[in-house]
């Protein structure tokens, strides 16, 4: 078990690894340049700012550089937006306002998307799950920048009397929070409704099921103890991954919104060829990811002891 | 049977009921007749001869959410097609003097009965600086002090008022009894038509540039379309190789592809499409005026943001086939058909092609189905970002993101584009569902 586990994180580094190999390289084969701009700066100044950051010299001159700093957990600086800023405290300032916001749209999601589901799944084929299923399929196909602009109008004073929220954010005052947090949970909450659905329904059509029912227990007891338990193993599978996304912040959103967070600085990055920035931003995402992944399998013995780390279920 | 007034748990009862218990002595004598031959025999006798196309076919005309869906679809390609043919202003035509019309007008009498109202109400405003003296006088009434700041503020109101009017024009509208009609004309447009000339109207009102909006959004349409087929046809023919070859060589091989969609998996999507959107770009801008043929020709058509969202598409997108595509694989590898065909010299592509990928046709039909939302998501998503289609080319998502600008004004810019691309992706989850449900019935959600 400790092995499986060791092996786990081990394979995982090697994928955080990789990743920072191929944006390394993908980014700089990009061509463009972090100090190129409308200005049209003289040469010498060029040249003067890529010595100054490293950039003068080859390629895997700076690779072997960047990675050995990787291993000292030093991100380097950011060269364009918010010059000789280091990466890890940009990372820092933005992450918590983007997981705030984050982990209240994933809690409103599972809180009210799992219920949902399963209450569809219990009246399955009447008025109540016909209503939640085309919520949740409308859900599921409304793009969240639909969402998010048109709640921004509705409620921040495109209709006369229903100025509700401030229209621009503001941290700390939460109701700056309540419909970012509201698109951005929105179509996770449909998704999970709809994927504990499914498998609320097949959970119900089982044997022991039937079993339990036989036994005399009541139907509360079946439905969250015996059923919602196997029912929860897709989606946690769907949330592992996603809350690293979320957490991360949703760049329509934010924009939308205009949330100074994690995800909108990303995009920003990328634009403006700031490559510690976009290097950092991106793996820690891909960290976080793949420590997700990694909980989830985890998490996957603790709901369903059948399923053992290691062993493909194939 | 009994009324079915109290809820059955889906998992049925073992209880009997008290109506089931009294409908007994409703049975006569005939009930307990022994069957007949061609009763007993009739649960033997095949049904109605059914191939597995025929039977998904019959299972998916039963499920009318689909089936509508399946309609609208229809409908969004006549309109996405057809429709540029019947109104007669281009998509990237510009009308000087139709800038900003909404999707309704006025009555030509109405128009100028509005327009000299507003005009009157303008010149009512008071003036900027009797506006501050009065504000002055007021406040020392009160005994208060106004600040530089507020006098800067009701100077600036004032002045507002007056070029605009104090009031909106809705407002106006309202009082005056004007009542608004469907289809936005320009003033020149009313003036020939109160000539008795037809006009087209433009149904969704014109942009700032004056271009018509509904024939912007048959073109957008056209073109959200056009990337969720083609990408999904891409992850198809990716994925369904990727993942049939991966599952069935197992072992190493496998491990080792597994690890390389996990890499994959965990860089952003956002950050290769922006960069690879960025190289293609000079790379295809160079190709296309060096070489000729179909990519060549396709390059100054479709733009190169364009070209690259489809490679992006065809980079990223195929993991999740793959890893549906290896699960079904993996089951399927074990069964006797497969030992039978290696065992008579089959070899492995052999063996993929004609017999592991036609098992799985259900899985991979219904994914490619549900991956052409998922595309026409994303490329609205990165229209929206600015590097999706380039300009005079238009798709759903770039028009409402060119809408999101002038949304306190303008909203009707974001609703048109925003209601077809939902409605589209909304259908194509609805038939991708009943596909699902269709193909394969142990899938039933």
């Amino acid at each position: 078990m400790a092995r499986e586990i060791l092996k786990r994180i081990g394979t995982a580094a090697l994928t955080v690894f990789a990743v920072a190999t191929l944006t390394f390289f993908l980014t700089r084969a990009v061509p463009g340049n972090p100090f190129l701009s409308e200005k049209n700066p003289p040469q010498a100044v060029l040249d003067a700012l890529n010595e100054k950051y490293g950039l003068d010299q080859p390629l895997y001159v700076q690779y072997v550089k960047y990675l050995g700093n990787l291993l000292r957990g030093d991100l380097g600086v950011s060269v364009k937006l918010q010059k000789d800023y280091p990466v890890a405290r940009i990372i820092g300032e933005m992450f918590p306002v983007s997981a705030a916001i984050g982990f209240f749209a994933l809690l409103w999601a599972v809180l009210l998307g799992v219920p949902l589901g399963c209450l569809a799944a219990y009246r399955r084929g009447r008025g109540t799950d016909s209503a939640l299923q085309v919520v949740c399929t409308l859900g599921v196909s409304l793009p969240s920048f639909v969402v998010a602009s048109l709640l921004l109008f509705a409620f921040c004073g495109g209709i006369a009397g229903w100025k509700l929220f401030p229209t621009l954010f503001q941290a700390g005052d939460w109701r700056s929070y309540v419909l970012p947090c509201f698109s951005l949970g929105f179509y996770p909450m449909c998704y999970i409704a709809r994927q504990s659905r499914a498998s609320m329904l097949d959970a119900l059509g089982q044997d022991y099921i039937k079993t339990a029912r036989a036994k005399g227990l009541r139907t509360g007891r079946i439905l969250f103890k015996h059923a919602l338990r196997n029912a929860l193993l897709p989606v946690l599978t769907y949330l592992g991954p996603q809350v690293a996304f979320t957490l991360c912040g949703g760049f329509v959103v934010e924009t939308v919104f205009t949330i100074p967070g994690l995800g909108r600085y990303f995009v920003q990055s990328i634009s403006s060829r700031d490559y510690p920035v976009i290097l950092g931003t991106t793996l820690f995402l891909a960290s976080f990811l793949v420590g997700m992944n990694l909980l989830v399998d985890l998490l996957y013995q603790a709901v369903d002891p059948r399923i053992r780390l290691g062993r493909e279920a194939a | 049977m009994a009324d079915h007034k109290h809820p059955r748990p889906p998992w049925g009862s073992l209880q009997l009921r008290a109506g089931d218990i009294l409908a007994w002595g409703e049975l006569t004598p005939e009930d307990f007749r022994p069957a007949g031959s061609p009763e007993a025999t009739a649960p033997l006798r095949p049904g109605p001869e059914g191939s597995y196309r025929r039977d998904a076919w019959r299972r998916f005309r039963g499920n009318r959410a689909a089936l509508g869906a399946l309609a609208v679809l229809l409908l969004l390609v006549l309109f996405a097609l057809a429709g540029p043919l019947v109104v007669p202003y281009g998509y990237a035509q510009f009308h000087a003097g139709a800038e900003n019309l909404p999707p309704y007008h006025y009555a030509l009498a109405d128009q100028e009965r509005l327009e000299a109202e507003l005009s009157r109400r303008a010149q009512a405003a008071p003036d900027p600086e009797e506006a501050v003296e009065r504000a002055l006088a007021e406040a020392q009434a009160r005994g208060e002090t106004l600040t530089a700041v507020d006098l800067a503020r009701i100077r600036a109101e004032a002045r507002a008022a007056q070029s605009q009017g104090a009031v909106s024009e809705a407002q106006v509208r309202r009082e005056l009894g004007i009542r608004p009609r469907l289809g936005g004309y320009s003033r020149e447009d009313l003036e020939r038509k109160a000539a008795g000339e037809a006009v087209f109207p433009h149904l969704f009102g014109t942009d700032r540039y004056g271009r018509d909006i509904l024939v912007r959004v048959m073109v957008g349409t056209r073109v959200s379309m056009l990337v969720g087929l083609s990408a999904a046809a891409l992850v198809l023919v990716i994925g369904a190789l990727y993942g049939a070859v991966s599952g069935y060589c197992g072992g190493r091989v496998d491990a080792v592809m597994q690890r390389i969609v996990e890499v994959i998996y965990s860089i952003p999507e956002v950050l290769v499409i922006l960069l690879l959107s960025t190289v293609l770009g000079d790379a295809l801008l160079a190709y296309a005026n060096t070489h000729t043929g179909l990519l060549a020709r396709a390059v100054p058509l479709l733009g190169k943001n364009l070209i690259s969202m489809f490679l992006s598409f065809g980079l990223l997108y195929w993991v999740t086939m793959s890893r549906i595509i290896r699960g079904q694989v993996l089951q399927l590898k074990g069964q006797e058909y497969v030992t039978a065909a290696r065992a008579l010299g089959a070899s492995g592509a052999r063996i993929i092609r004609r017999h592991l990928l036609p098992n799985c046709i259900g899985q991979i039909v219904v994914t490619t189905c549900l991956q052409i939302p998922s595309a026409i998501f994303l490329e609205s998503f990165l229209s929206f970002l600015g590097v999706g289609v380039t300009t005079p080319l238009t798709s759903l998502g770039s028009l409402a993101s060119e809408a999101l600008e002038g949304l306190w004004s303008y909203p009707y810019r974001l609703i048109f584009p925003a209601v077809i691309l939902s409605a589209m992706i909304l259908s194509f989850n609805l038939v991708g569902d009943g596909l699902r449900d269709a193909l394969d019935p142990r899938l039933k959600r």
